[in-house]
């Protein structure tokens, strides 16, 4: 089999090559260089490319019909449908400028193609048109920035002491996550690598008052639905990457460090289902940092539902001191 | 002449250890295509894995091993794969393979000197280099396999085997090929400065250089400026894998076991690795741009666009790129107001690429255009630059990024802004300078075929992973099959898939046309292209010095292409006048 | 055809006039990224927490001492050589090279000294900051093996006498070396004094 592809290919090569050889003879017999591209040659790869801005595009609506509704579903966090709409703006600014520019450029290649008898224009500078285009891009990024900036500053503000939320660490550690609740007293325990043994897997301080009623989920972890939730990220090991995607949140979690994120969702579980006609549906914490062989199966389901049955849920969670 | 032949000596010292910038070129442009070739055959592999995932396939075990029991390669050892492809084409291909290959061959022969600066420190730079790839190259046979924590090596997956086995001997070796390739990069540059700086020819001001050697200029400047610093962290990280110090590492609970490290940050090699990490884009990429500025002007016989604003531009994208390295790192936890104004410098950045953008088209309208491969290839620089470079208004604003960062759209806006813009004005230069480089023409036919089914495929397989991004696929991920709401996208990696494969096939015809033509091609003219420029005044020979008897001086800038006068005739009977011709009385240089 | 100008040596003479002296400070350029990158990760690392402070051994004063008096020297023995005076040249190259050698043992009486209070460069007891003053002053050491390299050469051709009013290159770029090591070295021991200790 092997000997059977090598000797495919060297004739392959021999081939070919000798076709380039009778090609280059034939093209000299009749006293042209081959390496000279002839006019009709030009306006045939004139001709190409504009045609080619038509398959280009085809196949960029095509993408666009056959898989948007792919997308992930409408943002189940407040911050998400702001983030969505500046990612909208950007789009509605960007898809016209790729579209228009490609095909201004293929259009020059098949209007422009090499023709004897035209001479090309020396037109080497002008400052009126280099005004406008570095004016006009500079405004619509202005309206980017500024936007982006508000929204940016607005997720990243931590959720005041005093606003009612729920306080929730997430440990990342190969290749699993666990979510410890703060508890009553909203606090939560003081924790570190040294203190790791047996069933204590995240090094949580038993010595700590804070700790008693703290409450360690793996799998799964619930969240009530519209209230805000301050996480709170640290890492056993490598740097791990908490990726909400239907939330859009995602953080590092980085060993050393302890990384904040907080968010409002907005949908629950049930109604997320009913909006993706998806009976399956759940919400998802995956790894988005690698971190290991295993970095594809890192995952914890997020389950938002009302305040009474994330009540009724977390009564049933086990505290850490039992 | 002499009569005496020393012949292995003299091949030794003419391919081998040579001090000539055009034979050190080549050595760089060969070495980087094998290098390159490597990294498409690992994509090639690992897209195997993604579009079919668990599916045995005997090329598969033929070529990874025992790394791949029945065809299926290993998780980790698809991390390696991705890992050595990002290393191999970032660095070794799109640093050293375009950058080395081009302002060697260009610097000397295009300001009008004999010889870089240095030839020793410049034939060094090519052994170190290859060195480098022989480090690197080692790494993947050795124990517990290559370095797999990705290209960026964030510790501490790299610092520690306990995570991941690439962290062992063979991160040793990615750490030591990186700093040996460090060295080389740094006495390249060194070079490619002062030979522009101190031996421009008579009349050579810096406004008649062309865009080429401004962006050889501007990159080796990037590199003596960022590479040692990816030294300091490089060194860094040494110290915490090898000798116990914990710059980088911090309260580490790892196979059962506590680690004695603590007070480092992992937070620490980011910076450090990114400040050299983002100008190292656009070392990839100025040389690309500059190149395809020369082809478009030349070949739609037309002066360049906007020459003081491309230059303009260009120093404007390599001072921004030392200031918008923490885009990469919007989410480790970082101030974010830091991460403000991250998003400002980086968004700024889209100002100069848009002057470029519009000075490229500019430059194409009302001209004559002769479409060769190079040609071909340089409008798929500007289109991929357009396509690619778009959504970089997405990922460069922090609050859009942390819907997509790490995702499938990070991997479909680099692949398309950074890796085929470069590797497609490193085609163009192949294609426009071979006549210069062996002294042979290459096949316009299968030059033509080489391009459409390269655009086509990188299209096909860079597009569809922007919606890979929106429906939240993370990148690194050997299989999406753990996640049921990934499995409507199996199709999409199906497709992307099948694209790779076209796209390997494809360059296959180039690896052809390149070698045939370097031995068999029709003989070259002197000036094939009816080019400015100086260094189609140097015979089609190589020889030591560039040219016989004096180096020509230079009167005028290198864009004076379909030049009239006042009755609309050429101005010397041509479309184009070398910049060895004086002006005429009448006659303003410069383009005006 | 004329004869090919590669092999004409005061061509090559030419060129090294050109570019000896950008060539070196280029090179300056890209030592001053790898220490400005190395002390900038000390002033990133301590934004984190903690830090211990560390006492700066006294051995480090002497060597900021020294080096400024090997610079001084070096310059004295380029002044003599204009002067054409070889024997005092000599002499001070020499000396430079003495001191050079006193600055490295300096450099290891700070070690010793910093060992025995208690600052370790590696293990379980280092900190961030002990690791830095030991790897920053090691590194620096690694790029003075190279002047005191150059400096045997400039010893040579000055023994030889090959120095002339304008043919003295390899003494300048060897001495610009040789001062950029000593400002180094100062702004290392006011960065370890004022950030570090």
């Amino acid at each position: 089999m092997t000997i059977l592809v090598v000797v495919a290919v060297i004739l392959v090569v021999i081939v070919g090559s000798q076709l380039l050889k009778i090609a280059e003879l034939r093209a000299a017999s009749k006293g042209e260089l081959i390496y000279e591209i002839t006019e009709k040659e030009g306006k045939l790869h004139g001709l190409t490319m504009f045609a080619g801005f038509f398959v280009f595009m085809g196949f960029f609506f095509w993408q666009m019909w056959a898989w948007y509704g792919l997308k992930l579903p409408v943002s189940a966090s407040t911050h998400g449908v702001d983030t969505d709409f500046l990612a909208n703006l950007t789009y509605v600014i960007i898809t016209p400028v790729f579209i228009l520019t490609h095909a201004v450029l293929l259009y020059f290649c098949f209007k422009y193609a090499y023709s004897s008898t035209r001479k090309a224009l020396f037109f080497s500078h002008s400052n009126k048109l280099e005004l406008i285009w570095t004016t006009v891009p500079s405004l619509a990024l202005t309206v980017l920035i500024l936007y982006g900036l508000t929204s940016w500053n607005s997720i990243m503000t931590p959720i005041p002491e005093e606003t009612d939320h729920v306080l929730i660490e997430v440990t990342g550690q190969q290749f699993t996550w666990t979510a410890r609740y703060a508890g009553e007293d909203k606090k939560l325990g003081r924790s570190h690598v040294t203190l790791i043994e047996g069933v204590n897997a995240t090094g949580v301080d038993a010595a700590d008052e804070n700790s008693k009623d703290d409450k360690l989920v793996k799998g799964e972890f619930h969240l009530p639905v519209n209230v805000p939730v301050q996480f709170v990220f640290r890492s056993l090991d490598a740097i791990h990457g908490a990726f909400m995607p239907h939330f859009r949140s995602q953080m590092n979690c980085v060993p050393g460090l302890k990384t904040q994120w907080n968010m409002v969702p907005t949908i629950t579980t049930e109604e997320m289902k009913k909006i993706t006609g998806n009976p399956d549906f759940n919400y998802v914490l995956m790894c988005n940092k690698i971190c290991g062989a295993a970095h594809y199966n890192m995952q914890m389901d997020i389950i938002v539902e009302s305040q009474e049955d994330y009540d009724k849920w977390l009564a049933e969670q086990k505290t850490f001191i039992e | 002449m002499s009569t005496h032949h020393h012949h292995a000596k003299d091949f030794l010292f003419t391919y081998v250890f040579s001090q000539d910038h055009k034979m050190i070129s080549k050595q760089f442009l060969v070495t980087g295509f094998l290098m390159g070739f490597l990294g498409l055959v690992m994509s090639t592999l690992f897209r195997l894995q993604l579009g079919w995932p668990g599916e045995s396939f005997e090329i598969v075990e033929l070529l990874m091993g025992s790394w791949a029991e029945d065809g299926v390669m290993a998780p980790d050892k698809y991390l390696a794969l991705v890992t050595m492809h990002g290393t191999i084409m970032v660095f070794f291909l799109l640093t050293a393979g375009l950058s080395g290959t081009f302002s060697n061959l260009l610097i000397p022969l295009q300001v009008g000197a004999r010889d870089m600066a240095s030839g020793f420190l410049n034939m060094l730079s090519y052994w170190f280099f290859f060195i480098s790839c022989m480090l690197m190259l080692a790494s993947l046979f050795v124990e517990g396999g290559a370095a797999s924590a990705g290209w960026t090596i964030y510790p501490p997956l790299s610092a520690l085997p306990q995570a991941i086995p690439g962290s062992g001997t063979g991160m040793t070796l990615w750490l030591v090929s990186m700093s040996v390739f460090i060295v080389s990069s740094l006495l390249g540059s060194l070079n490619y400065i002062v030979t522009i700086f101190n031996l421009r020819t008579k009349g050579m001001t810096f406004t008649r250089l062309p865009l080429t050697i401004w962006a050889f200029l501007l990159t080796a400047i990037l590199g003596v400026l960022s590479f040692p610093v990816l030294l300091a962290a490089a060194l860094l990280l040494v110290f915490d894998r090898s000798f116990g110090t914990s710059f980088y590492l911090s309260d580490i609970y790892i196979g059962g076991q506590v680690l004695d490290h603590s007070g480092g940050s992992p937070i620490l090699f980011e910076h450090l690795f990114w400040f050299l990490g983002h100008p190292e884009v656009y070392i990839v990429l100025l040389p690309a741009l500059g190149i395809t500025s020369e082809i478009i002007s030349t070949m739609s016989r037309k002066p360049i666009f906007g020459y003081r604003a491309m230059i303009g531009s260009m120093m404007a994208i390599a001072f921004l790129s030392f200031i918008v390295w923490g885009h990469h790192m919007f989410l480790t936890g970082m101030n974010p107001f830091l991460g403000s104004v991250f998003t400002f410098t980086t968004l700024l950045i889209a100002i100069p690429s848009a002057v470029k953008v519009f000075n490229y088209l500019t430059t194409l309208w009302k001209g004559n255009i002769v479409f060769t491969p190079a040609t071909l290839f340089s409008v798929g620089l500007v289109s991929t630059f357009i396509s690619g470079g778009v959504t970089g208004l997405i990922l460069g604003n922090s609050a859009l990024d942390i819907a997509v960062h790490d995702t499938y759209f990070v991997v479909g806006h680099f692949h398309i802004v950074m890796g085929l813009s470069a590797i497609f004005g490193m085609f163009a230069g192949v294609y426009h300078w071979f006549p210069k480089l062996f002294g042979r023409m290459m096949n316009n036919k299968l030059g033509t075929l080489h391009f459409w089914i390269s655009i086509i495929c990188a299209y096909g397989v860079f597009f569809p992973m922007h919606f890979l991004g929106f429906s939240g696929v993370p990148r690194r991920y050997y299989t999406n099959s753990e996640f049921p709401m990934f499995d409507d996208m199996l199709d999409i990696n199906t497709l992307i898939s099948m694209f790779a494969i076209g796209a390997f096939i494809g360059q296959l015809f180039f690896f052809f046309n390149f070698v045939y033509s370097a031995f068999r091609g029709p003989k070259a003219p002197q000036n094939p292209w009816k080019g400015n420029s100086l260094e189609w005044t140097s015979p089609v020979e190589h020889f030591h010095g560039n040219w016989y008897g004096e180096i020509p001086h230079v009167y005028r800038w290198p864009y004076d292409y379909s030049k009239v006068n006042a009755q609309g005739e050429y101005v010397y009977g041509e479309d184009f006048i070398p910049q060895t011709t004086p002006l005429g009385e009448d006659e303003k240089d410069g383009g005006h | 055809m004329t004869t090919i100008t590669m092999e004409n040596i005061s061509y090559q003479e030419d060129i090294r006039r050109k570019t000896s002296k950008p060539l070196i400070w280029i090179g300056i350029v890209s030592i001053i990224m790898f220490f400005g990158g190395l002390t900038s990760a000390v002033i990133v690392s301590q934004g984190g927490g903690e830090f211990l402070t560390i006492d700066m051994p006294f051995a480090f004063t002497i060597s900021t001492v020294v080096i400024l008096l090997s610079s001084v020297i070096f310059h004295f023995g380029l002044i003599s050589i204009k002067k054409g005076n070889y024997a005092v040249a000599k002499i001070s190259i020499i000396a430079t090279l003495i001191l050079g050698l006193l600055f490295i043992a300096t450099q290891y009486m700070g070690w010793v000294n910093l060992y025995e209070n208690g600052v370790y460069a590696v293990g379980a007891e280092s900190t961030q900051e002990s690791s830095f003053i030991y790897l920053l002053t090691a590194l620096h050491i690694a790029h003075l093996v190279g002047g005191l390299i150059s400096l045997i050469i400039v010893l040579v051709k000055t023994i030889k006498e090959r120095y002339t009013l304008d043919n003295m290159l390899g003494m300048q770029v060897s001495i610009t070396y040789w001062h950029f090591l000593g400002a180094l070295w100062i702004y290392l021991f006011f960065f370890l004094k004022f950030i570090i200790a």
